[in-house]
């Protein structure tokens, strides 16, 4: 018998398509809630992206009791104690977070709290603290990348303290993910590219990392066959809604299929590079992604060549030869990554971004071997090994 | 409990053998950290005091070790002294059992949802890693490719150590054996 197990857990309800946002009224009357609060950042109400969202719940008559829209890019416990606290007062009984990663975050961290009690969200820190279910949440994602809206971890940075704390609990998970073309048809280029280049390596890493299983896998291959298909025309073609909800369809899939089979050493490479020298995560994760997948070549050959149906296509698929798939899907990622360089600047090595010195790349290295996602890369990583990538993706 | 009538033997081999399992990790990482400079040189990085966890769910047997400084740790038996800072639990016997009989990798265990960590996952990267140092000293080469991602290629150790070592997995191997049957 194989020695074969996996477990794999998704129970967020998506709704998704064209006019998804008017959903939102039907589905809180369907979980008793009346009164809402909205999460979001600056740059999502500069946006306008508040208003269809609003207009959708006023038309059923539901009222948004509140809207705190200055959540940080890096999410602090203080943020989510102050906005506990206006919902407290307001008598909300519901969250709608809008936005990236960030507004996410915070929306779970606060479900935490106003679900919970008490004013310092830190005691909630860890995996397995929280055992019953959480207020009403609703999760609109703005960018189509950290797939945030189907995971059950959070990060909440600790002022205080200056650690970044984890929260881990299925009753992190929304109720629903609300993907709504609208949201990211406004998203500029950069941010298009790099927050898709997120989902692509969440997919490619979930498909060869050490926790894969057929379920993630369907969810990564899709995921991945569609960002191929669509990102280089919502690139040139930034209206095209369509290809939108392609692209964040398939942020939401690559979310399903990480969430369950987690990633490897692209993202622990992308977290400490982002810790230490304040790059986006989704240009890390372009950056990174050939160097990795070259690095670990030998010990996903198998998998890998078959991404290469997703990449390419058919045609391409069939005309490689077996033994040279592997090899021509990451040059697929390059030649991806090309195209979004021409396009946007989207920098392909450490050189390219400008805020990376050689001198850093030791100090990347060694905090990217103490990153837990290290755990999950198919081949071992020792800190020469780390090092010695990061050289390559140096220039 | 059904079960325990109809396999109370296999059981309980398995049981005794994890028991056994812990004390010879427990004793072996103590050893190792003070010979072994990559096993020192991982543990610096945690905080003096650290105390790290290895147990089966839901109150089963446990390994408890302590950073006591400069990269050395100080085996505790199966108590803690205070709460420990890093716990690695293992969901069920059987999957410890999986792992301490080397028929299931660490990193796999963890890529199968077999245990759960609670505390600084940093933390508990860098004590798997230096577990799998571990295994890779006390275990004959053959056994020791099966637990770990790699086999290390720099293994120096006194002669005695290893020695020492290998008798207590003689012992264990007599339990595998026992186990399986
Ligand atoms: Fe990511």
């Amino acid at each position: 018998m194989s020695n074969s197990y996996y477990e794999f857990f998704c129970p967020v309800k998506v709704i998704a398509g064209k006019a998804a946002l008017e959903h939102i009224p039907y589905e809180l009357g369907g979980l008793a809630a009346k009164r809402p609060m909205i999460v979001t950042d600056k740059g999502v109400r500069a946006a306008g992206l508040l208003d269809p969202v609003i207009a959708a719940c006023e038309e059923s008559g539901l009222e948004i009791v509140s809207i705190y829209d200055d959540v940080p890019p890096d999410s602090s416990t203080t943020v989510v104690r102050d906005i506990a606290a206006i919902y407290r007062k307001e008598k909300c009984d519901s969250i709608i977070a809008i936005g990236g990663g960030s507004a996410i975050d915070t929306g779970k961290a606060v479900n935490i709290l106003v679900s919970e009690g008490g004013d310092d969200v830190a005691k909630y820190t860890g995996a397995g603290v929280l055992k019953r279910p959480l207020k009403p949440f609703l999760v609109v994602p703005t960018t189509a990348g950290t797939g945030s809206e189907v995971t059950s971890i959070a990060v909440i940075t600790d002022e205080k303290k200056g650690v970044k704390l984890p929260f881990t609990s299925s009753y992190l998970l929304p109720n629903a993910a609300v993907i709504d073309p609208r949201m990211t048809l406004t998203l500029p280029p950069h941010i298009t590219a790099a927050t898709a280049m997120d989902a692509m390596t969440h997919a490619v890493e979930s498909f060869t990392c050490m926790a894969k299983n057929p379920l993630s896998d369907a969810y990564a291959a899709a995921a991945i066959k569609k960002v191929s298909h669509s990102l280089l025309q919502v690139m040139d073609n930034p209206k095209d809604s369509d290809g939108r909800l392609e692209l964040a369809q398939a942020s939401t899939m690559a979310g399903i299929a990480f969430s369950n089979s987690m990633v490897g050493l692209v993202h622990s490479l992308g977290h400490a590079t982002g810790a230490i020298c304040h790059l986006p995560h989704g240009l890390c994760m372009s950056l990174y992604l050939p160097y990795v997948l070259e690095y670990n070549l030998e010990t996903i050959r198998g998998p890998l060549g078959e991404l290469l149906l997703y990449l390419e296509g058919p045609e391409i698929y069939a005309a490689t030869p077996a033994s040279r798939r592997a090899e021509a899907s990451i040059s697929a990622l390059r030649k991806l990554r090309d195209a979004l360089y021409k396009r946007c600047q989207l920098p392909r090595t450490l050189k390219e971004t400008g805020k990376v010195t050689e001198e850093q790349l030791d100090a990347i290295a060694e905090m990217a071997l103490d990153d837990g996602s290290i755990m999950f890369n198919p081949k071992e990583v020792t800190l020469k090994d780390a090092r010695a990538v990061l050289q390559r993706a140096w220039a | 409990m059904l079960a325990k009538r109809i396999q109370p033997m296999a059981s309980q081999a398995k049981r005794l053998y994890v028991e056994l399992m812990f004390q010879v990790m427990g004793r072996a990482l103590q050893a190792v950290s003070e010979v072994d400079g990559e096993v020192q040189k991982e543990a610096q990085a945690l905080p003096e005091g650290f105390l790290f966890e290895m147990m089966v769910m839901p109150e089963g047997a446990k390994l408890i070790v302590e950073h006591i400084g400069g990269g050395r740790f100080h085996y505790h038996g199966d108590s803690a002294p205070r709460a420990v800072d890093v716990s690695i639990q293992f969901k069920h016997l059987t999957h410890a059992f999986l792992v301490l009989s080397f028929q299931e990798k660490t990193s796999i265990a963890f890529a199968h949802d077999r245990m759960l960590v609670d505390g600084d996952v940093s933390y508990a990267v860098r004590m798997t890693r230096v577990l799998n140092r571990l295994e890779s000293f006390i275990l004959p080469k053959i056994i020791a490719k099966r637990a770990v991602k790699e086999y290390p290629e720099n293994l120096h150790l006194p002669e005695k150590l290893i020695s020492a070592a290998q008798i207590y997995l003689k012992v264990a191997t007599h339990f595998i054996q026992t186990a399986r049957a």
